[in-house]
């Protein structure tokens, strides 16, 4: 009689035990910043003190990483991907609109545990982000943008990553310690979320802190349009780097949201 | 306790050169009554039977009783004999002989409880021993006039362990034989709480687990055959790792699990517990089998055991081969093993062992949840063909064993070459991380290839005493364990796109030595009381040579900068450093080990048992000077046997309750693709066994339940089973046909595993698993024919079943978050054995 009472207990208990933690599936979205109007260029002025109207800003994000730890200075500084650390991913990618405040959805869920996690990652490539050359468009920008009583500047731009972003081996020794991959990986972005079964992760972009620090007036004419400006898409330049230097920034581009299901 | 002595039978003929009597060319032990060995009960049984004119027995009956129980075992055991039949005149002839029994408890006797020799988790029937010294047999032919014949057995025993107690199981085959077992492993299911688990591929070592322990390839369970070890010490797929798929089950007569380190004679990896399997070969004569089956699975099996020689001298070899059930799968070994026993006067035994075998095989691995539920990848796919393994084992042992008095010695030695190489791939392309120092590169593949190579030498022994004191006789053993290692392994990382190793993770040279020494008392101080245990001291002594100790250089030159290799001769700011590093240690564990046993009325007996165990610890993390820090195990069962003749069969219960705690558990890492240390852990559970043994039937099923949980968190240790449950059942009858005058034999065996949802990490749980076995087979000597069926539902399960990050490019970005992984159960599979034994002989 004791034994089978030991025997339901130890059932009961391994039913109601556990090994810790969850895996998790839930849903993504992106958007653009949450003051944008829906179908409505977005307007703001930048630290230059330009005026910008913002008709188009696209981004194409090829995926989306969370990550349990928080990367300390100096510490796998070289890493692109680290093992066994992560949290959760979108892999889907997704063109979103972000100068719309509409939330955008992923083509497919994501996956993820219920661990805490604490820094997040936009991969910005099209298809492998280790790859030397890709073509694949990630920000693609048209505008105006006017300093007080100046002329208003038209500009586009159409931002990729690939050789056109890769940093020159300084130290011969180190032949591996800029790999691309890094240029292509926004991190890290600092978070605060558990996932859980059936929620609903939210990625807002804010296209203003792309332009936070570009100096229009230095934007080259469009060798095919010399009506408008066009960014070169190169690793020069005020404006190229300013620009990209916003794209890729942790703090102030890309805010998570977490909508508990 | 199994007195387990081949009968030397000799029938001597008549001096009238026109007749010649019966001569006995298969023989079959009788078992033991259960009850009567529990009581210490000794008895004779004389037959009378006829030998018809094909060989055959018939009409036997009893002309003198030993009591049911005896009368039943003799009679069932000589229905199985076969005689060469008498002849007169050189014509085959019918002839009623008187056949002896004495059914003797093996000298030195032993305690006085019930000695638990359990079948399959309850008290086996031990053979017992055609006559010590048979009296005189009558033989009266039909038809012809009445002859004398004698026939004279000789018994020569050969000492066992005593039993721990509850969580001891000295498992008989037997009958259960017929339940279909792709490899000697499977036997381990016979004692309960075991599952067993391959992610490896056919060829590699089953993953075990036992009561609660994830015990990889071994490393935690001991195992031996014959008294030589099975565990590798040093092996980089595992310390410990240990590989039954060189023992050919058709020869395993017997097998015993300790669960738990009760026995002062386990020694190095007996932390859930150890295996022992003992060979033999009852058939007498020379036997063929040749098997084909589903994906052109293909076995010829050939058997040999000389007429006249005890069981334990036989020959077999085994050739197989398959396609696999799926992608990357086939298979291919071979085995061959050759054991003697010979004796030396009355008093001395000898055995000298050989065994060889060789294996290749390729492996499925690991297939992603997702990728199989969006049908990116089949059930029985493969991410990397280059997944698979090598196996070579070649061993010797021999032993001696002579009495002297009351007292019993032993030795043993042995020597085992042997070499494994395994190519796993858990990760796909997750772990080839971009180093400063290295060149660009993209993931080149996480593809781990391991080899070991080992050679083993060793010895063991003992001296067994009995002493009268007190009224009673008690047992004193002295023994000893050495065992010497040297190993070389590597463990290199292939590059995907070229097969070419791109890095080398390790490169060791280990030579470890273990030297035990151990005490063992069976005291009998009150008729119903029974104290067994004593101490084992072992010294275990490490020296290593890492030949790939660098792998970095914090300050490389500008010069000459190391680049991607590996083992690393630097200069690091002007100072040399060379790849090696020598490390030498050593350290002691003294394991204390204890049981009591009470029988307070006939059948019934409980007992307790205390012990620790211990594993010595990977070579890779031997530091130079610093003392082993083993693991360590504490365990304490507690349990009551019931054993009991039932009219037309043997009925044996046993139930217990145990806890073992762990202070440094192994957690299987995927990126390592092995087991490494962990936190400390214990493990409660409770475990039913029970066997029913009848003339015509046997049944064997186990239960076990089991809470293994982290001390320090609380949290279930992932991946064991929680509910393992077995059954084991067969069944034989004569049919009412004899064609040709040859009885006609047909039998059925099945065998079914339950285990339940098994904890996953991140707090998910595994499917459950319901699996049956089955074989049908009809024999009419010297043919026979078998159908076997393995998963005969045919159910699609998740043989294994994991949670970790692997990205194996089945998606277009990567994939680093943990999800669901498993590795496919086989599909149903059948074969068709033809079976052919010839000759024999007394």
């Amino acid at each position: 009689m004791r034994d089978a009472r030991m025997l339901l207990g130890l059932a009961l208990c391994a039913c109601g035990s556990s090994t810790g933690g969850a895996l998790v599936t839930f849903h993504a979205a992106a958007a653009g910043p949450a003051d944008s109007v829906s179908g409505q260029p977005l307007v703001f002025t930048n630290a230059l003190g330009y005026q910008v109207t913002l008709a188009r800003a696209r981004l194409h994000i090829g995926g989306i990483y969370l990550n349990r730890s928080v990367p300390s200075s100096g510490a796998q500084a070289t890493s692109c991907v680290l093992p066994g650390i992560y949290s959760g991913e979108v892999t889907s990618p997704l063109d979103v609109d972000v100068i719309s405040p509409v939330p955008q959805p992923f083509p497919a869920d994501g996956e993820g545990t219920s661990d805490l996690s604490q820094t997040a990652e936009v991969w910005l490539f099209g298809s492998d982000v280790n790859a030397t050359a890709d073509p694949t468009v990630l920000a693609d920008v048209t505008g105006t943008a006017v300093q007080a009583a100046g002329t208003p500047i038209a500009f586009t731009g159409q931002f990729t990553i690939g050789q056109n972003r890769a940093v020159p081996v300084g130290d011969a020794a180190l032949p591996g310690s800029s790999p691309l991959c890094k240029q292509r990986i926004v991190t890290p972005i600092s978070v605060a979320l558990n996932l859980a079964q059936g929620g609903t992760l939210l990625v807002r972009v804010d296209p203003r802190a792309w332009f936070a620090n570009v100096d229009f007036a230095r934007i080259p004419p469009d060798p095919n349009d010399p009506a408008q400006r066009k960014f070169l898409d190169l690793s020069q330049g005020q404006p190229d780097l300013a620009f990209y230097g916003g794209l890729r920034a942790a703090s102030g581009t890309y805010f998570f949201n977490w909508q508990s299901p | 306790m199994q007195v387990a002595a081949p009968a030397r039978t000799v029938a001597q003929a008549s001096a009238e050169p026109a007749l010649r009597p019966p001569q006995l060319v298969q023989r079959k032990e009788a078992t033991y009554p259960p009850a009567a060995l529990a009581e210490r009960r000794e008895n004779t049984v004389t037959l009378e039977l006829t030998v018809d004119a094909s060989g055959h027995v018939s009409d036997p009956k009893v002309v003198e009783s030993g009591g049911k129980e005896f009368d039943d075992a003799a009679l069932a055991a000589v229905s199985e004999w076969v005689f060469t039949p008498a002849e007169e005149s050189g014509k085959p002839v019918a002839a009623r002989i008187r056949v002896p029994f004495a059914f003797r408890l093996p000298p030195p006797p032993p305690a006085a409880l019930p000695a638990p020799s359990p079948q399959g988790g309850v008290p086996a029937p031990a053979p017992a021993e055609p006559p010590a010294a048979s009296p005189a047999g009558e033989t009266r032919e039909e038809g012809p006039p009445a002859k004398e014949e004698e026939l004279e057995a000789t018994v020569r025993g050969r000492a066992r362990p005593r039993s721990r107690g509850t969580s001891d199981y000295d498992v008989t085959v037997g009958k259960l034989s017929l339940v279909p077992r792709k490899a000697a492993a499977e036997l381990l299911k016979l004692a309960p709480g075991i599952l067993l688990t391959n992610e490896g591929g056919e060829g590699h070592a089953n993953q075990v687990f036992l009561r609660g322990f994830d015990a990889r390839e071994g490393q935690d369970v001991e195992f031996s055959v014959g008294g030589v070890p099975i565990n590798q010490a040093g092996n980089l797929h595992g310390n410990g790792y240990a590989d039954l798929n060189f023992i050919i089950p058709e020869v395993v007569s017997s097998l015993r699990v300790l669960e738990g380190p009760y026995d002062p004679r386990q020694g190095n990896f007996a932390v859930a517990g150890s295996a022992e399997y003992e060979l033999g070969l009852e058939d007498r004569g020379v036997g063929l089998q040749v098997g084909y089956g589903s994906y052109a699975t293909r076995r010829v099996l050939a058997l040999w055991g000389p007429p006249g020689a005890s069981s334990r001298t036989f020959g077999a070899a085994e050739f197989y081969e398959t396609d696999g059930f799926g992608q990357n799968r086939d298979a291919t070994r071979g085995s061959a093993i050759g054991q003697y026993e010979g004796h030396l006067g009355a008093d001395t035994t000898y055995r000298l062992t050989l065994q060889g075998y060789s294996a290749r095989w390729h492996s499925a691995g690991v297939i992603r949840e997702d990728d199989f539920a969006t049908g990116r990848k089949g059930f029985f796919d493969t991410y990397d063909f280059g997944q698979g393994g090598d196996a070579t084992r070649f061993s010797v042992s021999g032993e001696i064993e002579s009495r002297s008095g009351s007292t019993v010695y032993r030795n043993q030695v042995f020597a085992i070459l042997g070499n494994t190489r395994f190519r796993e791939n858990f990760t796909g392309f997750l772990l080839d991380v971009q180093e400063p120092q290295q060149t660009l590169h993209s993931q080149r593949g996480d593809l781990i290839d391991q080899s070991t190579s080992t050679t083993t030498v060793g010895s063991r022994g003992f001296a067994r005493t009995s002493l009268d004191a007190f009224g009673r006789r008690h047992e004193a053993e002295l023994g000893y364990f050495a065992r010497y290692d040297v190993t070389d392994g590597t463990q290199y990382r292939i590059e995907a796109a070229t097969n070419a190793p791109y890095h080398v993770d390790l490169d060791l040279h280990s030579q470890i030595a273990d030297i035990g020494l151990y005490g063992d008392l069976s005291l009998n101080p009150l008729s119903w009381l029974t104290l067994r245990g004593g101490a084992r001291l072992d010294l275990f002594t490490f020296d290593i040579l890492n030949r790939c100790a660098v792998q970095s250089v914090a300050h490389p030159s500008q010069t000459n900068p190391p680049l991607d290799a590996s083992c690393l001769d630097q200069e690091s700011f002007g100072a040399h450093r060379e790849p090696v590093q020598p490390a030498t240690t050593s350290s002691r564990a003294f394991l204390p080990r204890a049981s009591a046993i009470v029988t307070p009325v006939a059948h019934l007996a409980f007992s307790v048992s205390y012990g620790k165990g211990v594993r010595s610890i990977d070579p890779q993390f031997i530091t130079q000077d610093v003392k082993t820090p083993f693991a360590e195990a504490r365990s304490i069962d507690v349990g009551a046997s019931y054993t009991r003749d039932l009219p037309g069969a043997a009925l044996a219960l046993r139930t217990g309750v145990f806890e073992t705690k762990v202070d440094q558990d192994l957690i299987f890492s995927e990126s390592a693709g092995r087991n490494v240390l962990g936190g400390s852990s214990t493990r409660r559970g409770l475990l039913g066994a029970a066997r029913l043994t009848g003339g015509f039937f046997d049944e064997s099923l186990n239960v076990t339940l089991v809470r293994a949980t982290f001390d320090d968190t609380g949290l279930l240790i992932p991946y064991v089973p929680d509910l393992v449950v077995r059954s084991d059942t067969s069944v034989w009858r004569r049919l009412p046909w004899s064609p040709g005058g040859v009885p006609l034999v047909a039998s059925a065996g099945i065998g079914v595993t339950f285990v339940g949802r098994r904890p996953l990490p991140f707090g998910d749980r595994s499917d459950r698993i319901f699996t049956a076995d089955a074989s049908v087979s009809l024999a009419r000597r010297p043919l026979k024919v078998a159908l076997t069926a393995t998963n005969l539902l045919d159910a699609q399960y998740r043989l294994g079943e994991f949670n970790y990050a692997s990205d194996f490019r089945s998606q277009s970005a990567p994939t680093l978050v943990p999800v669901r992984h498993f590795t496919a159960g086989a599909p149903r599979q059948l074969m068709l054995t033809l079976e052919v034994l010839l000759g024999g002989g007394s």
